[in-house]
């Protein structure tokens, strides 16, 4: 089996989607953690000048999303079906949707006043409209694709817990009842749970 | 009988174009329905997976999100790449030529006022960006993954095109990514579509 080098600032950010899959798969990683000032030496030595990085024999893969496919596909997580997969990449498309939306319209928004009013938007119209169709997109046991928890399970639990920090209180999912058992499946898989009890805290 | 794949969005290329052409590569038949944004999206947009187009109905699923889409329709022509690294390296490519197509439509949507200035940042983000795209080739000439077209090509053919219109000199001094942009319209199924897609706005 490849050695995978993971590389990553000292957070959970973009890189924690790759660090579930990898805790889901059950496969071994080393997971750097970068100081800020060491990023400057290795940036125009990455294939896009960005983090997360995934070392392995000799190859240099960036972009998140398609780190977490690679590994996730390795270890059967991907999806089963042609169809399946293409589910599965829906969802995690629409998770980073819901992410950039929070990280654009809020997160960087200076005038306190248009933050205030993008978060109670976000909190009260945007998230229950967009929880309202991931919910039809689930299964009843809880599964976005077949019936195995798949990358997109992971990408839902991963998004919501990377946001609720920053609201008042966590985003609900009361009427969801299908999304609350994707999380439930997500927080119940053995490497995952021994991974969330495990993992550095840390400030994002 | 109906082709088995339907393709619904606007009367645009925008984000169903890689899938089209993807399509169009591989010679795979498609319904390719562009509906009407005032009369017809109103009724369609509560029947879609996340209340956006382009969607893809194939075997009574429908599938939404442009990549995602496009991924499927890659792998069922074989342009995704091929093996599990190529096809990685394929996603990582497209994932990043969301940034330079970030760029360049900020130009289209920006009031009069500001599209210079949104001019200036796709001059400014441009370079580096293909530096890097042309390091991350592989080494076959007119391909960005393996020997053979991917949907990274198409992609990027897609997003340069439209780059090119700005900075026309920009990829003077790139001779690999220079060459893709001959590569895929030689294919003849893109040719053909090229040649015959309706003209739109963009």
């Amino acid at each position: 089996m490849p050695s995978y080098k993971l590389t990553y600032f000292n957070g959970r950010g973009t890189a924690e989607i790759v660090r579930l899959v990898f805790a889901a798969a059950g496969t071994e990683y080393e997971d750097v953690r970068l100081e800020q000032d060491q990023w400057p030496e290795l940036k125009p030595n990455t294939p896009m000048g960005q983090l997360p990085i995934l070392e392995m024999d000799g190859t240099m893969l960036c972009q998140s999303n398609s780190i977490a496919r690679y590994i996730a596909k390795l270890a059967g997580l991907a999806g089963k079906t042609p169809l399946d997969q293409a589910r599965v990449d829906m969802v995690m498309d629409g998770m980073v949707d819901m992410g950039n939306k929070f990280a654009y319209e809020i997160y960087y928004e200076k005038d306190e006043d248009k933050k205030a009013e993008k978060k109670k938007d976000y909190v009260e119209k945007y998230v229950p409209q967009f929880f309202s169709s991931l919910n039809k997109l689930a299964s009843d046991g809880g599964y976005f694709a077949g019936d195995e928890l798949t990358l997109a399970d992971i990408a839902f639990y991963n998004m919501t817990t990377m946001v609720n920090p920053y609201l008042e209180q966590p985003l609900s999912l009361d009427g969801f009842p299908k999304l609350q058992k994707v999380e439930d499946n997500v927080t119940s898989n053995p490497g995952i749970a021994k991974w969330l009890k495990e993992r550095p805290e840390t400030p994002y | 009988m109906a082709p088995k794949y339907r393709l619904i969005y606007f009367n645009l290329r925008a984000r169903a174009e890689p899938t089209r052409l993807l399509f169009a590569a591989a010679g795979l038949q498609y319904e390719d329905v562009r509906i009407r944004r005032d009369t017809e999206w109103p009724a369609l947009k509560p029947n879609t997976p996340m209340g956006q187009v382009p969607v893809l109905e194939v075997d009574g699923v429908t599938i939404c999100q442009s990549n995602a889409i496009a991924r499927y329709v890659a792998k069922e022509t074989g342009l995704a790449g091929k093996t599990n690294l190529e096809q990685a390296q394929v996603d990582m490519l497209v994932d990043g030529m969301g940034d330079l197509r970030g760029k360049q439509a900020a130009i289209r949507k920006a009031s009069e006022d500001k599209k210079d200035q949104c001019k200036e940042e796709l001059a400014a983000f441009a370079p580096n960006f293909l530096r890097r795209y042309e390091e991350l080739s592989g080494p076959h000439a007119g391909h960005l993954v393996g020997d053979s077209l991917t949907w990274a090509d198409l992609e990027f053919y897609d997003v340069m095109a439209k780059v090119l219109m700005y900075l026309p000199g920009i990829l003077d001094n790139l001779p690999k990514l220079a060459k893709v942009m001959d590569t895929v319209p030689a294919n003849k199924g893109v040719a053909d579509w090229l040649a015959k897609r309706p003209e739109t706005p963009h």
